[in-house]
């Protein structure tokens, strides 16, 4: 039960009396088990090499562990020779103390302008550039060969270095460590390295890059602001390509005409164009006045030939019809010539439609005839041209969509079907009504009045002028109804002469009538 | 001078001791509680020499802005060094004699013993020197005297042999031409590359040529065979510059992967990478001095790197925009760099700075400089600017009309070097031709005055 004065106080009496002159480690040990009672251990070393005490109720941190420490990242204020703060302590913390590091403000100022021979600018002397070169030429090589070596296949075995002996005097002393020896000799050897030892790592792994060094300080302002309107003067549209739309934007057609900057260019079209385009209806409105003029004339002079070729038909008409009137009786036979005439004038009218129609027909095949054109066309043109009215059928007409009943609600609806047109279940007027309206004479048309077979009796030859009795001889053969005899006393001369002499000097043109003059030419032949 | 009437005396040394002091007392009894008089120009002799002996490499140290404006500007006195005036001229310095009793602050002992008022008025105890500004040295304008044309592309890159027989231009077209210096001729045409090729380098130690592209390739070019014998496989990227170490066989190049690789020119081994750079290394060069090689980047910043370790030696973040252009003094420990923003200087090994040279704002793509110190930056609008490399004036600004065909707009200078005269500057430019300029000999100091205003007191901060 002693004190801990009274422990220090026989430790150092014990060392005292040990007169030893070794190195000793001047340890303070613990007092062993059972003589610790007022003894409490302060400093780290009163612990020995042991831990904490658990009879001794005292808390107790022996190695420091246990004690609750604040980790902070924060750097102790440093102090330089002068006596200035260190402030770039934090720029220079994972570097060594000699890395050049520009973190002043002095740094950053320009320096005063030297002189050109100034020694401060003279580059390093050639021993000093000779002594580097040599160095970096041999840290050079030996970093090239390693490389090198590393690539080539294996060679012969390393000669090791030669054995290194070591003398030693180990701290801990005493008759139990080293035999009581105060020192040994250690004989170092390099261990030999198998040649044919394939790489004991696997170097193929990628592992992520470590953290960079630690940024420099930056030795410049920090960069303008960027104001508002420069930002607006670098803003770039979007590209639209003329060519490819990826996405398949729907793009207006103003911001498509935009990238090209076509909207902003002007068109300039020279005057030359209107120029032309003026000179040109100009030249189109003339020629047209010209052939229109060139037309009028034409259809004037033609006219005009037209009246004398009537003149001169009506000319000889009248030539031809004063001759006949010479010739013939004076009788009132005005009324019968009239409507002979008429007759005649509506024959001759359809004689020449007919071959108008003929001629046509043979000239241009294609273009139908009225007839067959009124045939093809629509029902709606037919409307529009006022073609007879449908004829409103004997028998009462019932709508299509009333049939059929059993289809229920598609009847004449058919489920909606655009392509069927079933409005009217009969054609408008078929085809049959317009045949039915142009006179067709069929073969037997005269059959009630001539019976069956006209045929036979067209061609039935009893009822022959002039058939004469078998046996019988051949009477005067006879050219028309009534025979006339030669001009026996040369009257028709007389006459002939006579009214053309009483009338003006006419050219003697028949008309042509077929059948009167006809005969007359024959007469005179 | 004078005649010795007799005879010099030998007495023994005891004699001579004692004699001289006697002379002293004689001289000194009647007040020796006096300062010695200042004697004038014994004094400024002895100041002069002890300033020259003694503190010479202090002479010129950097004053600090704060002493030069509260500091009273003072006439530069007859030796044309610090401002120690003499005792008469200020009265706010003094140098005191030895007193037998110390000085005590208020107490006089006699009129000519009263100390004078504190020496400086500022804590800097540095001196304070009148600002004179350096006149910029005069040099003659640059012309254009020869334009080459002959590559379908742009031009990207210009070597100069070390002979300065012909010189070498790496083009857009992927071909590689070397034509002859004196006269302009093309010599021949080298194919090879599959894209563009963005450097070239005649080695000064081996026939070689090196060119990189970007189709990531690094060729070693034999001239004697004009064959490609070696290359330099390892770049994951385009390659934009390669430069060589002059006196040890070692080619850098980097790239637009953000690294900087070093090979051994032999065994085509990659003997370091030299990674740390955020984005492009648009620009390398190469030193036998320390940093032995130094890169610029497209993160704006610069990094020297130690050759040996192949790590970072140092970072320089002065400059705002990419540094696509760096160029290091034939004769002097200096080098500099080029970014849209300014052209800066600075300071081997540790890369201090010294001073900017701001003036061509424009993306700047190259730089060359002179022994005579006229440095040329050539930038991507097509114009140039010459500099006096000391002083940073600006002498000289020349935009040469494009070839003719092409637009107005293809005017851009992607290299320039001059040749190993230093008298004949060669531009690699985007209108597809090799402009080659010299010293207008007509122009004196006269017809060209040198036009220099500079800012007395740099108030732009950086």
């Amino acid at each position: 039960l002693l004190s801990q004065d009274q422990l220090e106080a026989e430790e150092r009496s014990r060392v005292q009396r040990s007169q030893s002159t070794a190195l000793v480690s001047t340890r303070r040990e613990p007092p062993p088990y059972g003589f610790r009672k007022s003894w409490v251990p302060r400093a780290l070393e009163d612990f020995g090499d042991g831990g904490a005490f658990p009879e001794i109720h005292v808390a107790q941190f022996p190695l420091e562990m246990g004690r609750k420490k604040r980790t902070s990242n924060a750097l102790a204020v440093q102090v330089d020779a002068e006596g200035k703060i260190k402030y770039d302590a934090i720029a220079r913390q994972g570097q060594s103390k000699d890395k050049v590091i520009f973190s002043k403000y002095t740094d950053m100022l320009p320096k005063e302008v030297l002189n050109e021979d100034d020694p401060e600018l003279q580059k390093p002397d050639e021993e000093a550039v000779n002594e580097l070169t040599e160095k970096t030429r041999a840290a050079l090589e030996k970093q090239v060969s390693q490389k090198i070596a590393a690539a080539m296949p294996v060679r012969a075995a390393d000669k090791l270095a030669p054995a290194q002996y070591i003398r030693y005097t180990p701290s801990q002393q005493g008759l139990a460590f080293n035999s009581g020896a105060k020192q040994r000799v250690i004989r170092m050897v390099e261990m030999q390295k198998d040649a044919m030892e394939p790489p004991r790592f696997k170097i193929n792994k990628k592992i992520p890059r470590g953290p960079p060094s630690p940024p420099a300080p930056v030795m410049h302002s920090p960069s303008r602001k960027m104001t508002v309107k420069e930002q607006q003067e670098w803003k770039i549209p979007p590209c639209i390509s003329n060519w490819k739309n990826a996405k398949g934007y729907t793009i207006p057609l103003d911001k498509r005409l935009a990238a090209d900057g076509r909207g902003l260019q002007t068109v300039h079209i020279n005057e030359n164009f209107a120029k032309l385009a003026e000179a040109l209806y100009i030249a189109d409105r003339k020629a047209r006045e010209a052939v229109e003029m060139r037309a009028q004339v034409e259809k004037k002079m033609a006219q005009k030939e037209k009246e004398k070729k009537e003149e001169k038909l009506r000319e000889l008409a009248k030539m031809a019809r004063d001759r006949r009137a010479g010739i013939k009786a004076h009788g009132d036979k005005g009324g019968e010539d009239t409507e002979v005439r008429e007759r005649d004038e509506i024959r001759h009218e359809r004689r020449k439609e007919r071959q108008h129609d003929r001629n046509i027909s043979r000239a241009a095949p294609d273009k139908r005839s009225k007839l067959q054109r009124d045939q093809d066309r629509d029902i709606s043109e037919l409307i529009a041209l006022g073609q007879p009215n449908p004829r409103t059928s004997s028998e009462a007409q019932y709508d299509q969509r009333l049939f059929n009943q059993n289809k229920g609600m598609d009847s004449g609806f058919a489920g909606g079907e655009d392509e069927i047109y079933n409005v009217y279940d009969q054609p408008f007027r078929g085809g049959r009504d317009m045949a039915q309206n142009i006179y067709r004479p069929s073969k037997n048309a005269d059959k009630d009045m001539y019976g069956d077979d006209l045929d036979t009796l067209m061609q039935s030859s009893r009822f022959v002028p002039d058939r004469e009795f078998s046996g019988a001889d051949h009477g005067p053969r006879r050219d028309g109804p009534v025979q006339f005899e030669e001009d026996p006393f040369g009257l028709d001369k007389f006459l002939e002469e006579a009214k053309q002499h009483g009338g003006s000097k006419r050219a003697s043109t028949s008309g042509r009538s077929k059948d009167y003059d006809h005969e007359k030419k024959r007469r005179k032949e | 001078m004078f005649v010795l009437l007799q005879d010099v005396q030998k007495h023994s040394v005891h004699t001579l001791v004692f004699r001289s002091l006697k002379r002293t007392h004689d001289m000194f009894v009647s007040d020796h509680a006096k300062a010695v008089a200042l004697d004038d120009q014994s004094y400024k002799m002895k100041m002069a020499v002890k300033m020259r002996a003694e503190y010479k490499p202090v002479l010129h140290m950097p004053v600090l802005k704060e002493g030069r404006e509260r500091g009273p500007l003072h006439a530069s006195d007859p030796y044309g060094q610090l401002g120690y005036p003499l005792p008469g001229a200020l009265p706010h310095y003094l140098v005191t004699g030895t007193h037998p009793y110390p000085s005590a602050p208020g107490v006089a002992l006699t009129a000519e013993t009263q100390m004078q008022k504190m020496p400086f008025l500022n804590s800097g105890l540095l001196p304070r020197k009148a600002p004179t500004m350096p006149k910029p040295q005069w040099h003659p304008p640059w012309k254009l005297y020869r334009v080459i044309s002959g590559h379908l592309g742009w031009v990207r890159s210009i070597a100069v042999e070390p002979g300065n027989q012909w010189f070498v231009t790496g083009s857009a077209d992927r071909t590689i031409k070397i034509w002859d210096l004196a006269s302009g001729k093309l010599k021949l045409s080298l194919t090879g590359h599959i894209s563009t090729v963005r450097g070239v380098a005649v080695s000064t130690r081996s026939p070689y040529l090196f060119s990189c592209g970007e189709d990531k390739q690094v060729k070693c070019w034999d001239l004697e065979y004009n064959k490609v014998i070696r290359h330099y496989h390892g770049h994951l990227s385009a390659v934009y510059d390669l430069d060589l170490h002059p006196t040890i066989d070692v080619l850098v190049t980097c790239s637009r992967d953000a690294t900087a690789r070093v090979w051994d020119i032999r065994s085509k081994a990659n003997v370091h990478t030299l990674s740390g750079h955020t984005n492009t290394v648009a620009t390398v060069k190469c030193q036998s001095a320390e940093p032995q090689v130094v890169t610029g980047s497209h993160d704006t910043t610069i990094r020297l790197w130690d050759l040996v370790a192949g790590k970072t030696r140092a970072t320089l973040t002065n400059h705002k925009k990419s540094v696509r252009a760096l160029v290091l003094h034939p004769r002097q420990y200096t080098f500099a760099s080029g970014s849209p923003d300014n052209i800066k200087q600075w300071k081997c090994p540790d890369g201090n700075f010294i001073q900017n040279l701001s003036g061509h704002n424009a993306i700047i793509n190259t730089l060359a400089v002179n022994s005579d110190g006229v440095l040329v930056s050539g930038a991507d609008n097509g114009t140039i600017h010459m500099w006096d490399w000391r002083t940073g004036y600006n002498f000289q600004r020349i935009h040469a009309a494009v070839q003719p065909g092409s637009l107005d707009s293809e005017s851009g200078i992607f290299a320039c070097v001059f040749d190993q005269s230093e008298s004949r500057l060669i531009t690699a430019e985007a209108d597809k031709t090799i402009k080659v300029y010299k010293e207008d000999d007509t122009a004196t100091e006269e017809s060209h005055p040198v036009n220099w205003k500079p800012e007395i007191l740099k108030r732009k901060r950086f």
